[in-house]
Formats: C-alpha cells, structure tokens, sequence
C-alpha cells in the first residue's frame, strides 16, 4: 500500500478507494428502514423511478392516477413508483488481542472501511463498533449516511487499535443495546470464541439485521507450523495448553477449523445471511474484489 | 514357572532413585511456550476424541515412562538376577573335566569333539557364574590336575579351559577325586561335578565326601582302534605278534591294518570289526635282533579317534635267559638244566659271579651285589621278617595256598610234608606282614611258607622252609614251579612275551650304564635322562601315543612305541553309573549344564535397547520443538 500525504487514506491508496466507491453492498432479503433512502425496496414507493400500473382502487391517492391512460382507455389507473429506503449496515470490527497476529486486523479495518464507504455511498446508514477491552462501553462510530461521513469512518478505522479480551458473542449483544435499524451487520472476526455464538445470531436476526460473518485468520492459524512438545498460550487470556507431538495433532486441528468455519456458515445462512473465511494473508484487493465479488457480497 | 533370585538384593534400594527422577521430570519438564490468537482450535483439539485416546495419554509422558523403564531395568540388573537351577546356590564349584583319550571322539556330523562339547557347556557354566560363586577346574585322565584355584575370575577360568586338550591316556577317576576331597578340608565344596563322555571304569574305589554331580556328554562316532598288540617268541629267532582290532559300533566297519617293521611295511591285512566281533591277527617275524614293530590301522569310513590307530612294540634282540642257582639247591639246578634257551651259570661259588642275571635261586640273602628281576629264595627269612617268623623244628603241611598266583600255576600243594614248621609270632597276622610289602602265596599251619615281595619291577619269592627238608623235590609240582619261576624270569626279560607299551611311563629301557641321553618325543619334546648303574632308563613320562627316539647325542640309541591300547576308551562305551564304595552315581546325560541363568546381561542389553529408544525419541521431540 502506497504511503503519503497525496492518499486519502493510510487503510487503502486512492486508486483502490476509487474502485471501492464504485461499488455496493448486495443484501439478501433488503432489510430496509421505512425512512427514505436510495435503497430500493421490493415495494411500491415514491420515487421518480416508474415500477408499474394497477388497477385503482378506493382510497387511493388521485395525484397518482394516470390521467392520459384514464383519457385512452376510460379506466383509471394508478402509477406505481420504485420505493426507495434507508438500510442500515452495522460493522461489528472485532480488535481484540486475537485480531493483533500478522494482518488480521488490518485486513478487518480495511474491510469494514470498504464496507462502510460502499454503504455511505449508497446513503444507506452506516455504524460501526469495534471490540475492544471494555464491554460494556464499545468503540463506536455513530448512525450516520451520506458521503461527508466517509472521511470520518476512515478516521475511526485508521485509529482503530487492537487489544483486550471481549469476546465476539458478547461484543454483539452490547452492540445490539446500541443499534437501532433494519439492515445489515458485518461481523469481521477470528470468530474464536468459547462461548456460544448462536445467541448473539438469533438476536441480530431478530433485531432485523442480515448477518454477514467475515472471518479473518491468520495464516498461522490456517497452516500451523507447529511440532513436537508445546505449551500454547492464549493470547487474550493467557491460558495454557500442553499440546505433545504437535505436528501429529495438525489433521485434528485442521478438521476443527473447517468444522468451525462450517458452523459458522451453517448458522449465517440459516439466519438469511452470509459467511466468508479469509487470510489475512490475502491481499484486500484479493478479498474484496475475488472473494466477496464472487460470493455475490458486493456489486461491482 | 521358576522365579528369579537375586544375587544382590542391596541394589533394591537404588529403586529409591524412581522419587527424585520423576521430581526432576516433572521439574525440568519445560516445554516451549508458544503464544496463539486463540485455543479454541487447539482445546477442541485435545477435547477430540482421538486425542483422548488411551495412547495419546500415554505418549504425553512417554519420555518418562521410558526413563522409570530404563531406571527400572538397570536397578534389576544391578541385582544380578538369574534363574536358578537348583534350589542351593554352590559357592565353591569343583569342575572335573574328563581328558581322557575317548574324548578325543569327535562326532561324524558335527566334526566336534567330545571335549569340545564339554568345554562349551563348562564355557557357558563359567559365563553364568554370580558374583560370588567360585569355580575350579580340574582335569583328569590317567592322573588328576588341578588347573586353577577357586577363583571368580571368568578370564582365568576360560583361558585354562582353552588350553585343555585331549590327551592320550585312559581315564581314571580316583586320582582326581581324591584331589578334590583334599579341597573340602579348606572350602565348603558340596557338589563337584564331572563332565565327561562316560567312558570310565564304572567302579570307583573312592568314599565320597561330597555329593557328585555326573555330567555325560553325547557319544561319538563310530570308531575304530587297536586294542592289544604283543608278541610271543615260538622259537630262538621267532615270534608271533598278536594284533587286536576293535570296534565301537555295532554294523561291522572295514580297515586295513598294515604291519611295520623297523618302519618298512611287511604285511598287509583287510578287516572287518563291530562291537560285538574284534579282530586277531597275527603276524609271524623272523628275528634275533632287537626290532621296532608298528602295527597301523586305516579305517575305510569315518574313525571318530585317530589316537588308537597305531602302535608300536619293540622286540627284544633274542637271548637265553641267564640263571644263577646256589650250588647247594642241587634239586632246583636239576630242575632248571632241563628247560631250554636256558644259560645256568656253572661252579660251586656260593654266590653269584657276575652282577646281572635274569632269575637267582639261593638258599641265602646274601647275593654278593648280584641281582635279577626274579629271585628264588629258599629255606630264607627275609631281614625284616626275623623277629616276626621263627622256624621250628615240627612238621607242618600247607593249609591253603594261592592258586592264582603265577609262580604256583599248576601247581598242587596238598599233602605236601614239611619237616620244619615257620611260626608267625604270637599276635602278629598276615596283615602285618602286607604291610611290610609281602604277600603270602602259602600258609601253614603255624605261619607263611611262601611269600613274594615285589619291589618296582622285581619280584622276589620267599620260601621259609628249606625245600630240600620237604617232600616238594619230589613232587610232580616242583618242576611246574621251577619252570613258573623261569617263566617269570622271561617275562621280566621281555625273552618270551612282550606287549606293547601303553601310554604313560615307557617300560624299561635297557641302555648303557650311567649314561645321559634324550628321550625325543613323538610330538617332538625332548626329556634328558640319565641311565641307572643297571643300564635302564626308568620312569620316562609317555603321554602321547607314537614312537620315542632315545638319543645318544645325536645318535639314535634305540627306539620304543607306546599305544593307547585300552579297550575301554576305543570302544566309546559310556557308563550309565559309576559305582562307589557306598553309593552309585548316576551318569546323566545332558546338553547342558544345569546352572544358574544370569538375567542381569538380558536386561543390560534391555535397558540399552531402552536408552536408544528413548534418545532418538527426545532428539526427534527436541528437533520438532526447535
């Protein structure tokens, strides 16, 4: 990533931020807000888009009746329009300890901003949390839309430091006393948790939000390389584990993941959502424009 | 199921040893820490059922498994485990290892011998010797040697029984025996064994003091060999030698004998000998000179014993026999004038003139420095007899006489009338005078009338009445004793029967007097002698089977043969039991010997195994760990 005073950002250079800003968020089922918005709804709305005709029907607005239609054939008709609303897309960024090996967090930061800028670009409304050491207390980066917040979300991911314990479930559930809105939440995280994450799931679908699970991981953490005797140390809560013949366990530990990763794609899509593991190894252009564009994530 | 002793138990305590090693394990177990994003992966890892498998617990502290495993082995080792073999464990162990010449029987398949069979059961014994168990090796053929002292020492204890060879004389047991009860006087021997191949005479005059532990060893091959070789002169310059051949096995085995004289071959003859069957062949030679005879045998087949396939006799030059009879004993000069090949000396001396004769017949002890190997003493109490026999004047008559003995063969004594009567002293028995070195070939009614005394080669008869006062002289049985007498004389001369030597001292040798020669051995020894005023040599060792040279310088004085020519070892026979004074022996046959089995070797060789195990196990957990 090129560095300078001529970049708009230290997460991406400009040509890369260009091509995010032609691009959009492709939800699923169009959790809207009522409120009025350049997302278009599956509904009839009042935007200057033409959608279709029906027949009219008492009660209905006249100022939407199509008189040159009612002139030809004596029949009155209403014009429908495209309803146009408000989505809200919630970035859950998970910054604690875990997130601080090779790249993850940089790649969750750079995600989120992608995410955030394609969001706000759409004016659709965007917030973002990030995890941190307090649980009670989030980092947030408060509801708001419009293009003159993109500068400000660079900011709250650029200054986004990494540390602390919280972990991803109830990072969710705090985040969800804070959220108001339909929409989408993109939870970027390890997703290495020994609690149950299901709940936190349930609740978001519940609140109306899709659930779109962006797992980063570590190559280390992909392919490690590990052999012989170790004592493994939890980097959040220094906990040990002896671990013999290492290299004779890594089968084991590769069917865990892939289990891990298929439980947390079962219960995305379960819940009308998505999932995607991904490297930290990877490339952000690799990630946004290979992975997620092939997943159907985003509209190029 | 037998269970281990132990020599050592004191090494227990070094289990003590187990505490701090797996303190120490557990102490310096530092594995390298390693700082992951999360465990969740890894805890589910070890949470999997795999994981949790009874081996994945046990590889966790495998390193100290291996280690207690290793501890455990050399502690058991330390204590010098073995399996005994008998409920008592010897300390003093006495092995008498059976050299005899049968033990040179080597078997047809194998190629070994018998005493090679036994040196490696004695080899394995030695090996498996505990720490405080002594052994002492003996051998024995027609005599006992000690070859070491009671010692612990394996490397002196092998290297004694390698040197162990099988000689070439037959096997006795008594001398040997008697060796090892002069130990038990110093050490606390309970059992001596014996390994042999059994082929031993099967009565022992011997008390045992301690029990005997009789280990017979397999036989060998069939076997060929010359038992008896002699010659018996038919006429002034004629003999006739006797061979016999014998054999080992009962299918009849083939041979050739071939006969030798002064080492050109003469006669040849095939045979055929079994167990059952020997063979006798005789040879007809023609000489008046002294000749050196070889009879040698060839076997067509396999012939497990080489040492008794030859044997040499030497045949003395022919001469009459020379006779000095006191001019007084006119009935025995009357007597012996009429035997042939005879050459009495004439005159009316009263004592002999010359210095060596073949047999004197005197009425008085004093020879005048004559001697014979065969004296005649007549109507004479020897010295040494004078305060215990008194002559009387009584008649006496024989009460009983030794039938068997040679100078009264043929001879019958009864109704003999004496008209002296020698008294034994009051008190006195035959024993006595056994013990003096006399036998008593007659008795009379108050005391002996005829004793022989043998003194090395010579024997010597003593008649304590005066024949001519007796109704002997004219008996039909006083020629048969003269001739008896005279018979005698040409045995001690080699004039009439010669046998070939057997191994062990060479017979007498006639030679020059006082004169130092070399006696060259067959296996190429040689052993300096001096000759006795007498003209012989004497006493000259002959443990190998072959012929011995007897050097004048370099000259070649004469030559003498000697051969194993003992049935008994040719025949390979092995006693089932020896017989002792009070009790038999049985002779066990075994492969090996019953002795105690060291573990500690085993588990040394365990623990090593474990070591290495256990060292490319950490190498190959320490490379993984870097």
């Amino acid at each position: 990533m090129a560095s300078g005073t001529s970049q708009f950002t230290s997460l991406f250079d400009n040509a890369l931020l260009n091509q995010i800003e032609r691009m959009r968020l492709r939800p699923i089922r169009r959790l809207t807000n009522r409120s009025r918005g350049e997302h278009l709804s599956g509904k009839g709305g009042s935007s200057t888009d033409f959608a279709d005709y029906r027949d009219y029907a008492a009660g209905d607005d006249l100022r939407y009746v199509d008189w040159n239609i009612f002139a030809r054939l004596r029949r009155p008709y209403i014009k429908q329009f495209q309803h146009e609303e408000e989505m809200h897309v919630v970035l859950l960024v998970d910054a604690s300890t875990s997130m601080l090996f090779e790249d993850k967090l940089l790649r969750a930061r750079q995600a989120a901003a992608a995410f955030g800028i394609m969001g706000l670009l759409n004016v659709e409304r965007v917030s973002a949390y990030a995890i941190h050491s307090q649980p009670e207390k989030p980092w947030m980066f408060p509801p708001g839309a419009g293009r003159t917040r993109i500068r400000q979300l660079l900011a709250f991911m650029e200054q986004l430091e990494g540390g602390g314990n919280v972990p991803i479930e109830k990072a969710i559930e705090t985040m969800l006393r804070f959220h108001r809105g339909r929409g989408v939440a993109i939870i970027i995280s390890d997703f290495l948790t020994f609690g149950d994450i299901s709940r936190p799931m349930n609740m978001l679908y519940s609140s109306g939000l899709e659930v779109w699970g962006l797992q980063i991981l570590a190559e280390s953490e992909i392919n490690p390389n590990v052999q012989g005797d170790l004592r493994f140390v939890d980097s959040e809560t220094q906990e040990t584990l002896d671990i013999t013949n290492a290299s004779e366990l890594l089968n084991v530990y590769n069917d865990q993941r892939l289990w891990l990763q298929s439980q947390l794609d079962s219960m995305c899509r379960s819940r009308q959502g998505r999932f995607l593991s991904a490297s930290s190894g990877a490339s952000i252009q690799s990630i946004l424009f290979d992975q997620l564009c092939r997943q159907g994530w985003i509209l190029r | 199921m037998r269970w281990p002793s132990f020599v050592n138990l004191f090494g227990a305590w070094f289990f003590l040893a187990l505490i701090p090693l797996i303190i120490l394990y557990f102490l310096k177990l530092r594995r390298p820490k390693m700082e992951v994003p999360s465990l969740v992966l890894w805890q589910s890892v070890v949470n999997d059922q795999r994981v949790n498998s009874p081996f994945q617990k046990f590889r966790r502290n495998l390193l100290l498994l291996l280690q207690i495993l290793l501890l455990c082995l050399l502690v058991l080792a330390l204590m010098q485990p073995f399996l005994s073999a008998d409920a008592e464990v010897a300390q003093y162990m006495p092995v008498l290892i059976d050299c005899s010449a049968s033990m040179a029987a080597t078997d047809e398949i194998t190629g070994k011998s018998r005493l090679e069979l036994v040196k490696e059961q004695v080899r394995e014994q030695i090996e498996s010797l505990s720490g405080d168990q002594k052994m002492s090796l003996f051998s024995f053929s027609a005599t006992g040697r000690r070859l070491t002292d009671f010692t612990s020492d394996r490397r002196q204890l092998l290297k004694a029984l390698e040197l162990l060879e099988p000689s070439d004389l037959p096997g006795q047991l008594d001398d040997v025996l008697r060796m090892a009860a002069a130990y038990t006087r110093t050490f606390p021997i309970e059992t001596v064994t014996i390994m042999t191949d059994g082929n031993l005479p099967d009565q022992v005059d011997f008390e045992l003091p301690f029990s005997l532990d009789v280990r017979r060893v397999d036989a060998g091959g069939p076997n060929v060999g010359i038992t008896e070789m002699s010659a018996r002169r038919s006429g002034p310059q004629e003999w006739e030698v006797f061979v016999r051949v014998s054999g080992s096995s009962v299918d009849l085995r083939g041979a050739e004998l071939k006969f030798f004289e002064n080492n050109v071959e003469t006669n040849t003859q095939p045979i055929e000998v079994s167990n059952e069957e020997a063979e006798r062949l005789v040879f007809p030679v023609s000489s008046a000179e002294a000749r050196l005879l070889e009879a040698r045998l060839i076997p067509t087949g396999f012939d497990s014993m080489a040492v008794d396939n030859s044997v040499w006799l030497t045949l003395p030059a022919a001469r009459p026999l020379k006779v000095w009879t006191s001019p007084k004993l006119a009935s025995w000069r009357h007597a012996i004038r009429v035997l042939s090949n005879i050459e009495q000396e004439d005159g009316t001396d009263e004592q002999p003139k010359g210095s060596d004769y073949d047999l004197i017949i005197s009425d008085a002890a004093d020879l005048g420095g004559a001697i014979a190997p065969v004296q005649v003493f007549v109507g004479v109490i020897p010295d040494d007899l004078k305060t215990m026999i008194e002559v009387k004047e009584d008649v006496d008559y024989v009460v009983d006489w030794n039938r068997t003995a040679p100078f009264l063969r043929h001879v019958q004594l009864a109704d003999l009338e004496i008209g002296e009567q020698p008294r034994l002293a009051s008190g006195l028995s035959a024993k006595e005078l056994e013990e003096l070195g006399y036998e008593v070939l007659v008795d009379g009614k108050a005391g002996p009338l005829l004793l022989q005394r043998r003194e090395g080669l010579s024997v010597s008869y003593w008649f304590t009445f005066h024949t001519d006062r007796s109704t002997l002289p004219y008996r039909v049985g006083f020629p048969i004793i003269a001739a008896n007498a005279v018979e005698s004389a040409l045995k001690q001369a080699s004039l009439s029967e010669v046998s070939a030597a057997p191994t062990g001292v060479l017979p007498v040798i006639s030679v020059e007097a006082d004169r130092s020669y070399t006696i060259k051995t067959p296996d190429g020894q040689q052993i300096p002698a001096t000759s006795t005023p007498a003209g012989t040599l004497s006493g000259i060792p002959a443990a190998k089977v072959g012929r011995y040279d007897i050097l004048d310088g370099n000259d070649v004085a004469t030559s003498v043969g000697t051969g194993l020519l003992n049935t008994t070892e040719s025949s390979l026979k092995a006693v089932e039991a020896l017989r002792f004074t009070e009790l038999t022996v049985a002779a066990e046959k075994s492969d090996k010997i019953d002795s105690d089995q060291p573990l500690w070797w085993t588990l040394a060789l365990l623990a090593f195994g474990v070591m290495l195990f256990e060292w490319w196990y950490f190498q190959r957990a320490r490379g993984a760990a870097a």
